[in-house]
C-alpha cells in the first residue's frame, strides 16, 4: 500500500484556525472513513468506542474555541486514545471484561493535555487485553486487523491505534509501551511510533501493568507530528509523582539538524544471523542513508540484549500480577454472578473476566514473585536489567548519539500464527524490550518495505535524549523521502 | 526447573485465579515452555556479582529531593465518601454477609457500634 501525502497536524490546525475546515468537519471525515473500515470484510476492528455525543460536543466545543479567537497548537484535530487511557466520556476498558462498560472518574494528564491543545478525541483504540501481547489479537473484542494485509496483526499491544492511523482515520493516536506497544505496531504497520524516556510523560490515568516500564507513547504519520504531540503531553505532573521535574523541549525546532554532525551507532546483537532478509536488506540500506547524510556510523556493542527478552518476561509478569490484585469483582466493572462468599468473588470475577494471556502472565509473574523461587526468577531478572541499563549507559558515555536498529525481527505475521507457541510471540518484542528495560527513549519509523509489508528503524537515544532521537528520525525520513522523489 | 500440577494448582490459588482442568494442564506445558528460557539468565551471575561490586555509572531518571508536603486531602474523607459509617467505607453486600445476618447474627457493621 503506497503512502498518500497527507496534511500534517500543523496544516490541519492551520486551516482550521483559519476557518478553511471545522473541527466537526474533520470529525465527520473520521467518521466516514471508520464506517467504510468497519464495513470491510472483515472489518478492520480499530475501535473500541467511536463516534458518538461525546466526540460531536467535543469538536463543537474545538471550533467554538476557535471562533473565541484561540489559537491552540492541535485545533480541531481528530485524535484516538488507547482504551487503557481513562476518558471521562467513553468506557475504558482496557480491551478486558473485566472492566466491560467502566466509566473512569478521572481523566489521563495526557488526554486532558491534548484536548486543552484543541484535539478533539474521537474514540477508543483496540488493544490486546491489559496492553499484554504484541499483536492485538489479544482483545476481548476480537482482533484489530493490519490496513495493509487483512490477514495480518497490525502488531500490539497499541494495535487499534496503529491500524487506525495507518488506515487514515485519525491523523494521529495515543498508545502505551511496557515492552515495544507502540514502536513494534507502528512498524508493522508503516507510521511512526515513539516511546518517550521513563517519567518523559505522565502516567496519570494509565491503567498500570508493570509500573516500572509502563510509559505512554505517540503514533503518527511523520516524525515532526509525532515530535509536536510527544511536547504537548510531556513534562512534570503534579498527579504523577513518576513525572520527571524537566522541562521539555521544543522537538520540532530542535531536530531542524537532522543526522549531520551525529554519531550513529549500529549495536551488533540487533543484527542476528537469523534476522529476516529482507529487514536487513531494509536496514542496511537505511543506514547507507544515514551515513550518506553526514552522520557518523559506528559498530557497537550491547553484549547483554540477547538476554532482553526474559528478563522482561519476568520483571514484566511479576508487576502485572501485583497491579491486577485490584481487579477482584468489588471495586470496578465486572463482578461474577451467582457468587456465594467473598473467595468465590475474587475467583470467579478474575476467571470469567481475564482472558488467557493476562491468565498466563499473571501466572508467570506470580511464580517468579513466590517464596522459593523469588531470587531465582525476580532477583536475577532484575540483576540482568541493571547489566541491560549499563549496556546504553557505556555506549552513550563513549560518544554515542543515538542507536539505530531495526524495530522488529520481521514483517508483520499472520493472525493466529503464534498460537501455539506464547514465547514465539514474545520474541516479537526482541529489539524493542531493551529500551523499556533501560528506560531510555525510542522511535520506529518506516524505512521501506519487506515482501510488500512495511518495515521499521528504530532509533534510541540517552535518557532524556529526546532532541537528539527526533533529529536523527527526522533526518532519516527526510533523507528517504528525498531519494524516493 | 520445571513445574508440575500441583505448582501451577498453587500459584492459581495465591493468584486467585480459578483454573479448570483442561487449563491446568494447558498453563502447565505452557508455563514449563516459558520457564525454559528463562534458564539462561543464569549465565549472568558471576557478572551481576561483580557488576554490583563495582561503582555503578549513574544511571536513571533524577530524583526530586525527599521533602514532605502539606497533606493534599484536606476535606475529611467523611466529606467524599460515597457511603460512610462508623469511621468506614460502605460497600456493596457480599453474598456471605448477607448469609451472615440471615442466619440472626448481627450484621458486620452493626457489630463495629461500640468501637
Amino acid at each position: 500500500m503506497a503512502r498518500e501525502p497527507a496534511p500534517s497536524l500543523d496544516a490541519i490546525a492551520a486551516a482550521v484556525l483559519a476557518g478553511e475546515t471545522s473541527a466537526v468537519a474533520l470529525l465527520e471525515a473520521a467518521e466516514r472513513e471508520q464506517a467504510r473500515r468497519e464495513a470491510a470484510d472483515p472489518p478492520l476492528n480499530a475501535f473500541l468506542a467511536f463516534g458518538g455525543e461525546h466526540a460531536r460536543a467535543s469538536a463543537d466545543a474545538a471550533d467554538a474555541r476557535v471562533r473565541a479567537g484561540e489559537s491552540t497548537p492541535l485545533a480541531g484535530v481528530p485524535v484516538a486514545v488507547k482504551d487503557n487511557l481513562c476518558t471521562l466520556d467513553y468506557p475504558t476498558t482496557c480491551g478486558s471484561r473485566i472492566l466491560e462498560g467502566y466509566v473512569s472518574p478521572y481523566e489521563a494528564t495526557v488526554v486532558r493535555r491534548l484536548r486543552e491543545a484543541g484535539a478533539v478525541v474521537v474514540g477508543k483504540t483496540n488493544l490486546d487485553e491489559f496492553a499484554m501481547g504484541s499483536s492485538t489479537e489479544h482483545s476481548a473484542w476480537g482482533p484489530t486487523r493490519n490496513p495493509h494485509d487483512a490477514a495480518r496483526v497490525p502488531g500490539g499491544s497499541s494495535g487499534g491505534s496503529a491500524a487506525a492511523v495507518a488506515a487514515g482515520i485519525v491523523p494521529v493516536a495515543l498508545g502505551s509501551e511496557t515492552g515495544g506497544s507502540v514502536r513494534q505496531p507502528a512498524a508493522l504497520c508503516g507510521i511512526v511510533g515513539v516511546k518517550p524516556t521513563y517519567g518523559r510523560v505522565s502516567r496519570y490515568g494509565l491503567v498500570a501493568f508493570a509500573s516500572s516500564l509502563d510509559q505512554v507513547g505517540v503514533m503518527a504519520r511523520s516524525v515532526a507530528d509525532a515530535a509536536r504531540v510527544t511536547a504537548i503531553i510531556a513534562g512534570e505532573d503534579p498527579l504523577d509523582s513518576t513525572a520527571a521535574l524537566l522541562p521539555v523541549p521544543d522537538y520540532v525546532a530542535e531536530m531542524q539538524s537532522g543526522l549531520d554532525g551525529l554519531v550513529v551507532g549500529i549495536p551488533d546483537e540487533f543484527f542476528p544471523d537469523e534476522l529476516d532478509a529482507g529487514m536487513r536488506a531494509a536496514c542496511e540500506a537505511a543506514i547507507d542513508v544515514i551515513r550518506a547524510t553526514g552522520a557518523e556510523v559506528r559498530r557497537v556493542s550491547l553484549p547483554h540484549t540477547t538476554h532482553a527478552i526474559p528478563t522482561y518476561y519476568l520483571i514484566a509478569p511479576a508487576e502485572a500480577s501485583s497491579n491486577l490484585a485490584r481487579f477482584d469483582g468489588v471495586r470496578y466493572g465486572l463482578r461474577a454472578a451467582g457468587a456465594t462468599t467473598t473467595e468465590d468473588v475474587y475467583y470467579g470475577t478474575r476467571a470469567q473476566g481475564f482472558g488467557d494471556e493476562v491468565k498466563r502472565r499473571i501466572m508467570l509473574g506470580t511464580y517468579a514473585l513466590s517464596a522459593g523461587y523469588h531470587d531465582e526468577y525476580y532477583d536475577r531478572a532484575q540483576r540482568a536489567r541493571a547489566l541491560i541499563a549499563r549496556d546504553f549507559a557505556r555506549v552513550f558515555a563513549d560518544g554515542v548519539d543515538v542507536l539505530f536498529t531495526p524495530t522488529t525481527p520481521t514483517t508483520a505475521f499472520l493472525i493466529g500464527e503464534n498460537d501455539a507457541d506464547p514465547y514465539r510471540m514474545y520474541l516479537a518484542d526482541t529489539f524493542t524490550v531493551p529500551a523499556n528495560l533501560a528506560g531510555v527513549p525510542a522511535i520506529s519509523v518506516p524505512i521501506g518495505t519487506a515482501g510488500g509489508l512495511p518495515v521499521g528503524g528504530q532509533f534510541m537515544a540517552p535518557m532524556f535524549g529526546e532532541t537528539a532521537m527526533f533529529a536523527a528520525a527526522y533526518g532519516l525520513e527526510r533523507a528517504l523521502a528525498g531519494g524516493a522523489e | 526447573m520445571t513445574v508440575e500440577r500441583r505448582d501451577v494448582e498453587r500459584i492459581a490459588e495465591l493468584a486467585r485465579l480459578r483454573l479448570g482442568a483442561a487449563e491446568l494442564d494447558r498453563f502447565t506445558v505452557q508455563l514449563n515452555g516459558i520457564l525454559g528460557h528463562m534458564d539462561q539468565l543464569a549465565e549472568l551471575d558471576a557478572e551481576a556479582a561483580e557488576a554490583e561490586a563495582q561503582a555503578a555509572p549513574e544511571i536513571g531518571a533524577p530524583l526530586r529531593a525527599d521533602e514532605g508536603k502539606p497533606d493534599a486531602l484536606r476535606r475529611p474523607v467523611a466529606e467524599i465518601a460515597t457511603d460512610w459509617r462508623h469511621g468506614f467505607f460502605v460497600v456493596p453486600r457480599l453474598a456471605s454477609q448477607d448469609r451472615l445476618a440471615e442466619g440472626g447474627d448481627a450484621s458486620a457493621l452493626e457489630g463495629i457500634d461500640g468501637a
